[in-house]
């Protein structure tokens, strides 16, 4: 059980130093309370404190970074088992496999792809996250020089999917500088992959049969000295890994279970179904997930479905505010407002497309929210409107002075038009109808 | 020891019979039992577990579909039993749903055409059928009480209830036996509240499916996404009032934009894989029917949920 | 003149003579349900003359069995009655009819027997019976008397004739067994499940005019087994049958089965939706006023007896639209009256505040504030298209029947315009303002047995449960005691629900059994324990959308208030915004806790801890707004110097700070019990 704010405060110094960063004891309690703070922050804790806070503050699976500069990723520190609880955190790094018997070109034109790769929405550019270089040949040497074409052409982090001890040694040989995950070592050889990734500071996945076999090797490796590791449940079928990956996320947020408290690593290219293993990677708490190269559709399902599920449910996406064309709009074109919750741009923008009707979307920051919520928690105003409309120069865009609102926004249609001194129209509440309003309704 | 997961539930979900075969009155070549589960989507004793089944889209209007779909399938769209047909045969989904698309024209009056269309799919397919009927107030009356006795005997699911407009629904599922597919605006409360409204009225329980309204994937899906898996946690409680199975469907998928500019070559590929995406993770939220419009998003959730649900326990021959 | 219980006798003999004489097979088509009053009375399936008696003799001598047997036997021999006559009605024809009773096209049953006196007196029944949405039957001479007179009758005309003598209203009867087997779960051969059935389901009524026989007597007689009102037109006494006249029969009716017809079209010259809730109308736009600090003006509602409203009844008092220029001010007096069997007195204010978004619901009607402080106008554009003063009472009264059908019946509105009404009627409704504020103030927790719950906030908190108590107000502000129950009565099924109180586990901490096992379950199991009257021990869970965040501040042996508007750092090290992310989302977290601004001004807040002398610090804007209140509430109890001991930012927003200000205020915070 999570310790909450006030109890924690108890075990504190009570000097209110600010020595930790935070201005009040309490502050820095809270922090601690909800998992964000570091207890080493606070130099005057006792012993005592630091045992009691230190095994309950600390996140439940271990926050690992994986890689490093501009495209090093965190992992971990995940505190639910449903994203409605609170959120996920830290979204699962993609790593696209290549193998160690394609051609350097080939190896490279994978590595570029995922380099480059952007898909930018609503204000976010996804990417793919790394390179995940398997030992198809069975030699070491092959397998570092593969390595080598990988780490050529861009600073990505990497898998080294090595199998033996002899390959992962020549990988590290070529990237063990730069935090790359080791996969993977089991049971009877966890020792010598513990020295082996210590010494260059890697990650290491290991791999078990059971969330039982799981936990007992993760404490063998701490014991031996490797603390940065990510579970592999890999090996098994689709419903197995929703079972067991289902049972370490519990064990650890729960903290029945403490040395299953790691991120979970998922080789995606295992079972048949390549896409339905990713998407179950994504939804169940896969930290590490390793795929094929991606078709294109797939790729843009992919990191849409990981913004979505990776999206804090208590923040709704934003829009930038903003004066947004749809089509070619022109001086008479309907100017359609409406608020930044992102949901409600894109589905009013899908509908207005569908439409063909040119038009100009006018943006307005209600830190996010629906129309309704807005307008009846007073964050959709005749002022913002106003504001809004000056700000984004619409008169300059427009010959006409004719404002379309959301039929949600009508409690506010007069008080628009007194401020803005614009013609106001309530439009339908359901944004489907919009095609047919503006084809009956819209006169500039 | 074993680790095992730790939620403690002390519900079940309901279960749900759609489709009527001859030996109960129908002429459906197939009929399915869902619910029942007692644990998470996929976690737990498989025994308890039912295999989650497709819904192929197709409608009696193409005027106001995806342009992809009709593109896709050609002239076949303009014969709604032909399509229906087709889908069967050539895709292999669960269940054929039909939208009576042709009821959002303006000034609608064809009701008698309505039987007409049903009992041509009801002859062109065995599998059992989803029917949605209209979206305005105004005809639902006439429209339900056709679709519901033009399918007499079938047990078919009817669409849609929403909180504002039910009863002609509820009351066409209750004169001739057929099922409901109740809907909230991704709302667990109003998702309770709309089948306690049902229920007053006299619709039992093993008749009503939650569908907790799908957002397109990278358009919302995340509160579908999310307003699902509590649903699921609540029936699994024991929230009596929320037990039933889920259907899911993202009416909007095909027309983002993701799907329309995808290039040409792509399009099908794209607005198949969107709907897999969007469906099979519904499926893992808790779905027991999920929904496609483009054919070639079968095969791919056909797939992937065999493998996790290799047997057909949703059947009953 | 008949006596009702001696035909019963005599009727129910010769209907037994009748069955003794009963010969041949018996039977109908097209139904799955045979002799269906029978089959659902007995479980058995009627196929001859044999069976009808055994059934007859089974079910105790039922008049029912007697009639349905004996009506089949008729058919069976004569074959069926020509038209018009419908005579038995096929299944198919019964689900649509169910179906449109669940529809709510058709709102309830009415039969119609016996010979009237004349053709006016049943044509104008039939007309009301046809507008209030009744789907009517008729069986006798009834029938030939309606075609006499022009009114044109069949299942279309929702006047279906069934047969030429009254005891073919038995179709009636089979009519509602066969809805209940098919549409109400119940299993032939079940007579209690039928008759709780029809009793409780079967909106039905019967009409009967005199001319009856005795059989036909005993007949009519059993359907109030079943629970249907048997309103009698004269020539008959005693037995439960009421006497009714022409002009009130359908309404009795009606009203005893509880049947409600509900309104659905506003008949007003101007559009009337919510779309234009937010439209003003200005100055050079308005065609006349009313208050606004021009004239007196005021709007009242009231519950009353049925008896004294007349639902739709509008009356203008003093000068209507043509009697004043454009542009002019007239003093205005609203007054809606209401009645219905669940209405309360303290749904008043609540029901009262709605006029205000009513009346904005017109296209040419604009309202601002409440009770004595309206603003009301109509525009030019609305009075050239015919609105009237008269149609601002429609629009209400109409509204109000739309939106509350469960609690309504009945809502007549009256309009004052003439200035000295309108003055002597003010006074009253300060009196009556003056009571409920009262009313409200007053009332303690410990004065209810039920809390209310809101879950509207589940949407992003998924655990959160607000208990709204008379003295502790939701979180939000938005939502009072008295809103949630009123809330609840309006919409049993909703966000809103009764927490029964139950044992007091600690009256000072605000524990109770109730509470905790009401939040237990709407929290999904996550939340055991709720102090109502506590920070520090199981506080309430903070959702998000609370008006203000008190914050224990260890140092200070007290608390710190911070509200939404307040965007500054404040003594806590936190702004209001972190503040909020940390504890909203439904979770409990002892030592803060989402409050209202009302809230503070309770004796209950901080009630666990000591009271308000917990407080240390407020913005100044919030100890503003309350200044008024709190100064009083502290004046009550020889306090008045506590008020200058709350710091706010002007003084200081660092603990260290607020540390010395309390030290010198000799703050009493400083001397209580530690909190911790
Ligand atoms: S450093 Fe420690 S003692 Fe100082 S303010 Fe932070 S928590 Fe308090
Ligand atoms: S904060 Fe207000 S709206 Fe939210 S749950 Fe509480 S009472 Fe309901």
């Amino acid at each position: 059980m999570a310790l909450k704010a006030l109890d924690i405060y108890k075990l504190l110094p009570k000097k209110n130093c600010k020595e930790c960063g935070d201005p009040t004891c309490l502050t820095f309690a809270m922090k601690l309370a909800s998992g964000k703070g570091d207890i080493e922050k606070c130099p005057y804790l006792d012993d005592h404190a630091k045992s009691v806070l230190g095994a309950s503050t600390k996140p439940p699976v271990r926050k690992i970074k994986i890689g490093v500069g501009e495209r090093a990723f965190v992992v971990g520190e995940e505190f639910v088992q449903f994203r409605h609880e609170k959120t996920f955190y830290h979204p699962p790094g993609i790593m696209v496999s290549v193998s160690d018997t394609q051609t350097k070109p080939e190896i490279e034109q994978i590595v570029t792809n995922v380099r480059d790769y952007v898909l930018t929405r609503i204000g976010m550019d996804l990417r793919l996250n790394g390179i995940a270089i398997r030992n198809d040949s069975n030699n070491p040497e092959q397998f570092g020089t593969a390595v080598s074409y990988a780490e050529g052409c861009a600073d990505l982090p990497v898998v080294l999917m090595a199998g033996t001890l002899a390959a992962a040694e020549a990988g590290l040989h070529e990237c063990g500088n730069y935090r790359p995950i080791v996969h993977c070592a089991t049971r009877e050889n966890y020792r010598e992959y513990c020295s082996l990734t210590k010494k260059s500071g890697a990650v290491l996945a290991i791999r078990a049969g059971t969330p039982d076999e799981m936990a007992e090797l993760s404490t063998l490796c701490t014991e031996a000295g490797q603390d940065a590791l990510l579970l592999d449940l890999s090996s098994r079928s689709l419903r197995q890994f929703i079972n067991d990956s289902t049972i370490i996320r519990q064990h650890a947020i729960t903290r029945t279970t403490p040395s299953l408290g790691y991120p979970v690593f998922y080789d995606a290219t295992i079972p048949d179904n390549a896409d339905a293993a990713l998407v179950l990677g994504i939804l169940k708490y896969g930290a590490v997930i390793v795929i094929g190269p991606p078709t294109r559709p797939s790729e843009k399902a992919l990191l849409t479905l990981r913004q979505n599920i990776y999206t804090d449910p208590q923040k709704p996406i934003q829009m930038t505010a903003g004066l947004y064309r749809v089509g070619n709009p022109g001086k008479d074109a309907p100017v359609l407002m409406t608020v930044n919750f992102s949901l409600t741009y894109f589905t009013l923008q899908g509908y207005l497309e569908s439409s063909r009707v040119s038009c100009y979307m006018l943006i307005v920051d209600t830190e996010g929210l629906s129309v309704l919520t807005a307008v009846a928690a007073g964050k959709l105003n005749e002022t913002m409107v106003r504001d809004a409309i000056k700000k984004y120069g619409v008169e300059n865009e427009v010959s006409h002075r004719t404002l379309i609102i959301p039929g949600y926004a009508s409690p506010l249609s007069g008080r628009i038009e007194e401020e803005t001194g614009w013609k106001v129209l309530v439009g339908p509440r359901d944004a489907a109808e919009i095609g047919e309003y503006l084809e009956t309704e819209w006169k500039a | 020891m074993t680790l095992q997961t730790q939620n403690i539930w002390n519900g079940r979900i309901g279960t749900v019979t759609i489709g009527a075969d001859r030996a109960h009155g129908g002429t459906r070549t197939l009929q399915y039992t869902l619910g029942g589960e007692q644990d998470l989507a996929a976690v737990g004793p498989g025994a308890t577990q039912q295999r989650p089944l497709i819904a192929a889209e197709i409608c009696d209007d193409p005027g106001i579909w995806s342009p992809i779909v009709n593109t896709f399938m050609g002239d076949t769209v303009n014969d709604t039993a032909g399509w229906a047909g087709t889908m069967e045969s050539e895709y292999h989904p669960d269940i054929v749903r039909l939208h009576l698309t042709s009821t959002r024209k303006r000034n609608f009056k064809d009701f008698s055409g309505i039987p007409e269309t049903v009992s041509g799919v009801l002859k062109s397919t065995g599998l059992p059928l989803i029917i949605e009927g209209s979206n305005d107030p105004s005809i639902d009356s006439e429209v339900y009480q056709k679709c519901g006795e033009a399918s007499s005997g079938e047990r078919v699911l009817l669409g849609t209830a929403e909180a504002g407009r039910y009863r002609s629904i509820a009351a066409a599922a209750m004169a001739y036996n057929h099922c409901i597919i109740a809907q909230s605006p991704i709302d667990i409360n109003l998702a309770k509240q709309l089948n306690i409204l049902l229920k007053e009225i006299g619709v039992p329980y093993d008749r009503i499916l939650i569908d907790p309204y799908t957002g397109a994937l990278g358009y919302g899906f995340e509160y579908s996404y999310s307003v699902m898996e509590r649903i699921r946690y609540a029936a699994l409680k024991g929230d009596q009032d929320l037990a039933m199975t889920m259907i899911s469907a993202a009416p909007d998928s095909l027309n983002i934009r993701e799907v329309r500019e995808a290039r040409d070559d792509e399009t099908d590929r794209t607005a198949a894989t969107w709907e897999f995406y969007t469906a099979f993770s519904a499926v893992i939220a808790g779905a027991s029917i999920v929904c496609v419009r483009h054919p070639l998003a079968i095969p791919l959730l056909k797939s992937a949920i065999d493998s996790i649900w290799p047997h057909s326990a949703g059947r009953e021959a | 003149m008949k006596n009702v219980e001696a035909s019963i006798k005599s009727g129910n003999e010769s209907l037994k003579t009748k069955i003794s004489e009963l010969a041949g097979d018996l039977g109908y088509e097209e139904t799955a349900y045979h002799l269906p009053v029978t089959y659902a009375l007995t479980g058995n399936a009627v196929k001859n003359a044999d069976d009808a008696r055994s059934a007859y003799q089974r079910t105790g001598e039922n008049p029912f069995v007697a009639c349905e047997c004996y009506t089949a036997s008729v058919t069976a021999e004569n074959g069926k009655e020509p038209a018009p006559f419908t005579g038995f009605l096929p299944d198919a024809d019964l689900r649509k009819m169910g179906y449109s009773l669940v529809d709510g096209s058709i709102l309830g049953l009415a039969l119609v027997a016996g010979s009237p006196p004349g053709a006016d007196v049943v044509a104008g029944i039939c007309r009301e019976l046809q507008e209030k949405y009744m789907l009517t039957f008729l069986a006798g001479d009834v029938v030939g008397t309606l075609a006499g007179s022009g009114v044109k009758v069949g299942a279309e005309y929702r006047l279906v004739p069934l047969g030429s003598t009254p005891l073919r209203g038995i179709h009636f009867v089979d009519i509602i067994a066969r809805v209940a087997m098919m549409f109400g779960g119940v299993s032939p051969g079940d007579p209690d499940r039928l008759i709780s059935y029809a009793r409780e389901r079967a909106k039905a009524i019967v009409i009967v005019f005199p001319g009856l026989n005795d059989e036909e007597i005993a007949f009519i007689d059993a359907l109030s087994i079943l629970g249907i009102p048997i309103l009698s037109m004269g020539g008959y006494e005693g037995g439960n049958w009421h006497l009714a006249t022409p002009e009130n029969v359908v309404r009795e009716g009606m009203d005893q089965k509880g049947i409600k017809v509900t309104v659905t079209a506003i008949p007003i010259p101007m559009g009337c939706s919510p779309a234009f809730e937010g439209k003003s109308i200005r100055k050079e736009e308005m065609h006349v006023e009313f208050g606004g600090g021009r004239t007196p003006a005021f709007e009242l509602l009231r519950v009353r007896p049925a008896a004294d409203v007349t639902d739709g009844k509008i009356t203008v008092i003093g000068p209507e639209i043509e009697d004043v220029p454009q542009g002019s001010a007239l003093p205005l007096g609203i007054i809606v009256e209401v009645a219905g069997s669940a209405m309360k007195k303290e749904y008043e204010p609540v029901l009262e505040r709605r006029i205000h978004n009513f009346v904005n619901y017109g296209e040419g009607s604009w309202h601002v504030a409440q009770r004595d402080l309206v603003w009301v106008r109509l525009s030019k554009e609305a009075v050239s298209k015919g609105v009237h003063i008269r149609h601002i009472g429609t629009l209400i009264a109409a509204k109000f029947r739309i939106d509350f059908p469960n609690l309504l019946d009945a809502v007549q509105v009256t309009l004052i315009t003439d200035e000295q009404k309108v003055k002597s009627a003010l006074l009253e409704a300060q009196k009556v303002y003056r009571e409920r504020d009262q009313r409200i103030k007053d009332l303690r927790d410990t004065d209810v047995d039920l809390f209310y719950s809101c879950t509207l906030c589940q949407t992003f908190a998924p655990n959160h449960v607000c208990i709204i108590t008379p003295e502790r107000p939701a979180l939000c502000g938005a939502i009072t005691w008295l809103d949630g129950k009123t809330a609840f009565e309006i919409s049993p099924s909703g966000a809103n629900q009764p927490v029964p109180k139950g044992e007091v586990i600690d009256a000072t901490t605000g524990e109770f059994e109730g509470v905790n096992r009401f939040v237990k379950k709407a929290s999904h199991g996550e939340v055991e324990r709720c102090c109502l009257y506590s920070i520090m021990e199981n506080p309430m869970t903070a959702c998000g959308c609370f008006e203000c965040i008190a914050v224990m501040l260890p140092e200070t042996n007290g608390f710190m208030i911070v509200t939404r508007e307040f965007k500054g750092l404040t003594p806590s090290g936190m702004t209001f915004s972190t503040l909020a992310g940390t504890i909203g989302g439904g979770a409990q977290t002892p030592g803060f806790a989402g409050v209202s601004k009302n809230f503070i001004l309770s004796d209950r807040f901080l009630q666990a801890e000591g009271g308000i002398e917990r407080l240390v610090w407020m913005p100044g804007q919030l100890k503003e707004e309350l200044s008024e209140r709190l100064l009083k509430k502290l004046s009550d109890s020889g306090r008045q110097e506590f008020f200058d001991r709350i710091a706010d930012e002007t003084v200081t927003t660092t603990i260290e700070d607020l540390m010395d200000f309390l030290a010198k205020v000799h703050h009493p915070a400083l001397d209580m019990p530690a909190l911790i």
